[in-house]
């Protein structure tokens, strides 16, 4: 007992000298939540190279108002529950003045509340679900369009007009992001006179998919939607080439990571996805961004780096403004409101509606020989 | 689409009784429910591609040669973390057996890295890729190998529990150890020759799932690991043919519930298979029902 007690006071003693530490450091700090471990880690290390390269950039140049910034780094697994844990890490820590984040709209839509609570601006590069807005009360921001976007545009654009198909099969995993962007394909593929032919779900970290593989095919479809992330969406691909589809496949922005073709092989190609941002098609900016992208890190640019890059371009020139300061940081972003005080990023003109969501184009790719080409 | 659910049902049911048998057979000698088992699993086929991309083996080289190295894990896991607890209550051989799970799989995180990657599907012999298609349903060479690969080891493992001394003297370990020993035995001998003989088999499945599913990671043992020990439970744990049984029924299960009813509850569908058995028949299709004695170990 009196060894523990012993204990408990160094250990209190320990995280005061740590909470002074951080407190006295002359830096601005900023919460980056992405999954970094787990299945979907590779999309960790996007958003971890977009932000580090945006974050070279700013300390390089001497940092914001004589500060220079620091990234607080909050693994959530894309997991609700952890993230949960990251936000109110995040949240307590007065030190943190706004959060880049969540990547997953599950994880978005379970830390959403923590932050609201705590009066905490969060903006996002990635999530997508139409429905964090409404959970967000006014502090949540993105500079990524939403699903209600994306799967009418999936629907209208790229099935009926640039695969000129008509019947599909949906394959959606069971998350916040998937479900969302299938019902509104749905919606889409109603008003575009598509014929959906079935929808599977299945669980994340499934190995198997061929007995929903096998219920879709009966019907015999011309085209399968995958919606969801690209580790399964990958298999999914694979096994359904096995059972004798060779159509072409189509996805959302969540296919979008190498390891699609790493894993998926010969089997990926054929595959269409949406994604916010293609250098190929983006302007001058955005072509100097990629080479310098490349030149760091060695791989080519993708949507999610490019997204939090422009993120934390976006709040460190609020801080700029108005101060370290959670209220007056979102009354900052709110006022990028409109085409005329927008933000102009790599990723293009950024302005949030009262929702926090933002209307940006999208981009077709697909997967041919091994490698992501622009689709037209 | 029933032939085809069926032949899913049965490629993923297969593997579940690979991986069954050896719970069972563990259990059967000292009562002990390896957790650490999945992970062995796992390293099967983390091992074939480290052989088959790092040094260039063939695949049934590969194989074989995973199948030795989880022989090897299994007797390591045994000789480690449970022998030194042989005389201790069991609950802490259970406890070490979920750290030995949580230890391996983060082992092989530091080792291979988080990511899920593709098995070198290349390096696969060619008629694995042959496809069969019937009106009904297709079949590839690769089903064929996976069926075959599963009813030999099966049929092996049966004939040394049954024909060999080895699977006298188990057999004997797992009715009383303290009388085997009496009779001659060597029985940690035999429990450690157990562990061997579980964990070949758990790699072996592991190695046919990453390389049919394509996909390998750290953390793939946990799941199979759930759902083969409920097909154990299922066919009566401690009983070999049991746990052949209840893992085709579970696979069988799993597919025809994917195929036919939901497809986002087709685990639940399984678990569910699972409760109802062991509600009805709570000794599984070929358990024993032991009544509950004192026992001086």
């Amino acid at each position: 007992m009196k060894a523990l007690g012993k204990g408990l006071v160094l250990g209190l003693a320990l995280v005061f000298c740590l909470g002074t530490a951080a407190m006295a450091a002359d830096t601005i700090r900023i919460g980056v939540a992405s999954p970094f471990t787990g299945d979907l880690a590779a999309y960790g290390d996007n958003i971890k190279a977009g932000v580090n390269l945006k974050l070279k950039e700013i300390n390089g140049a001497g940092g914001v108002n004589g500060k220079k910034i620091e990234l607080v780094w909050g693994d959530d697994l894309c997991q609700p529950k952890e993230a949960g844990t990251v936000a109110s890490k995040f949240a307590n820590d007065k030190s943190i003045v706004a959060v880049i984040g969540h990547l997953c709209s599950s994880a978005t839509l379970a830390g959403m509340p923590i932050y609201v609570r705590a009066k905490m601006p969060v903006i996002s590069p990635t999530s997508t679900n139409p429905t964090i807005g409404d959970v967000g009360k006014g502090w949540f921001f993105r500079n990524c369009y939403t699903d209600a976007f994306q799967g009418k545009y999936l629907a209208s654009h790229v099935v009926k007009e640039l695969l000129g198909l008509k019947k599909v099969a949906i394959f959606y995993e069971n998350n916040d992001y998937a479900i969302g962007l299938k019902d509104s394909f749905i919606g889409g593929a109603e008003a575009s006179g598509l014929q959906v032919t079935g929808a599977e779900a299945y669980v994340a970290k499934t190995t198997d998919f061929t007995p929903q593989l096998t219920k879709l095919l009966k019907d015999k479809p011309e085209t399968i939607f995958l919606c969801g992330y690209h580790p399964e969406g990958a298999l999914i691909a694979g096994q359904a080439r096995k059972l004798g589809f060779n159509g072409p496949l189509f996805g959302a922005d969540g296919l979008d990571n190498i390891d699609y073709i790493k894993i998926g092989g010969e089997a990926a190609n054929n595959t269409f996805m949406t994604v916010p941002f293609l250098a190929a098609a983006a302007g001058p900016d955005a072509q100097k961004f990629a080479e310098a992208f490349k030149a760091e890190t060695g791989r080519e640019v993708d949507w999610m780096s490019a997204n939090a890059y422009d993120c934390l371009a976006i709040v460190a020139e609020v801080i700029a403004k108005v101060g370290e300061d959670r209220q007056k940081i979102r009354d900052g972003l709110a006022a990028y409101n409109s085409a005329d005080n927008g933000f102009e990023g790599v990723t293009g003109l950024t302005y949030f509606n009262e929702k926090g969501d933002c209307s940006k184009p999208a981009f077709v790719k697909k997967v041919e020989g091994g490698e992501f080409v622009p689709a037209e | 689409m029933f032939l085809q659910q069926l032949v899913n049902g049965l490629t993923i049911g297969g593997i579940y009784a690979l991986i069954a048998v050896g719970y069972t057979m563990v259990y059967g000698v000292i009562q002990l429910i390896n957790f650490a088992h999945g992970e062995i699993y796992m390293l099967g086929a983390f091992f074939a591609v480290t052989f088959i991309l790092g040094m260039g083996m063939p695949f049934y080289l590969a194989f074989l040669l995973a199948m030795a190295c989880g022989a090897i894990c299994g007797m390591l896991l045994d000789v480690i973390a449970y022998r030194p607890l042989r005389q201790s209550p069991r609950l802490a051989c259970l406890i070490t057996a979920i750290g030995m799970s949580i230890f391996l799989q983060n082992l092989a995180m530091l080792i291979w890295g988080s990511r899920p990657r593709p098995f070198p599907s290349d390096t696969l012999p060619a008629w694995f890729d042959k496809t069969w298609h019937f009106s009904q349903f297709s079949l590839t060479g690769f089903h064929l190998f996976i069926f075959a690969a599963t009813i030999i080891m099966m049929l092996g493992l049966n004939l040394t529990i049954k024909k060999t001394r080895f699977g006298k003297a188990m057999r004997a370990v797992a009715q009383n150890k303290t009388m085997a020993a009496l009779a001659g035995i060597n029985v940690n001998k035999v429990i450690t020759l157990t562990f061997a003989v579980a964990g070949s088999m758990g790699a072996a499945a592991g190695l046919m799932v990453g390389a049919f599913y394509n996909s390998l990671y750290p953390t793939m043992g946990y799941l199979a690991g759930v759902k083969a020990f409920a097909a154990a439970v299922l066919g009566g744990i401690g009983s070999v043919p049991g746990a052949m049984l209840g893992g085709i029924v579970l696979g069988v299960a799993e597919a025809m519930g994917a195929g036919y009813l939901s497809s986002l509850y087709r685990d639940g569908i399984s678990y569910g298979v699972m409760i109802i058995v062991i509600v009805f028949i709570p000794a599984g299709f070929f358990g024993v029902v032991i009544k509950e004695t004192k026992k001086s170990i």
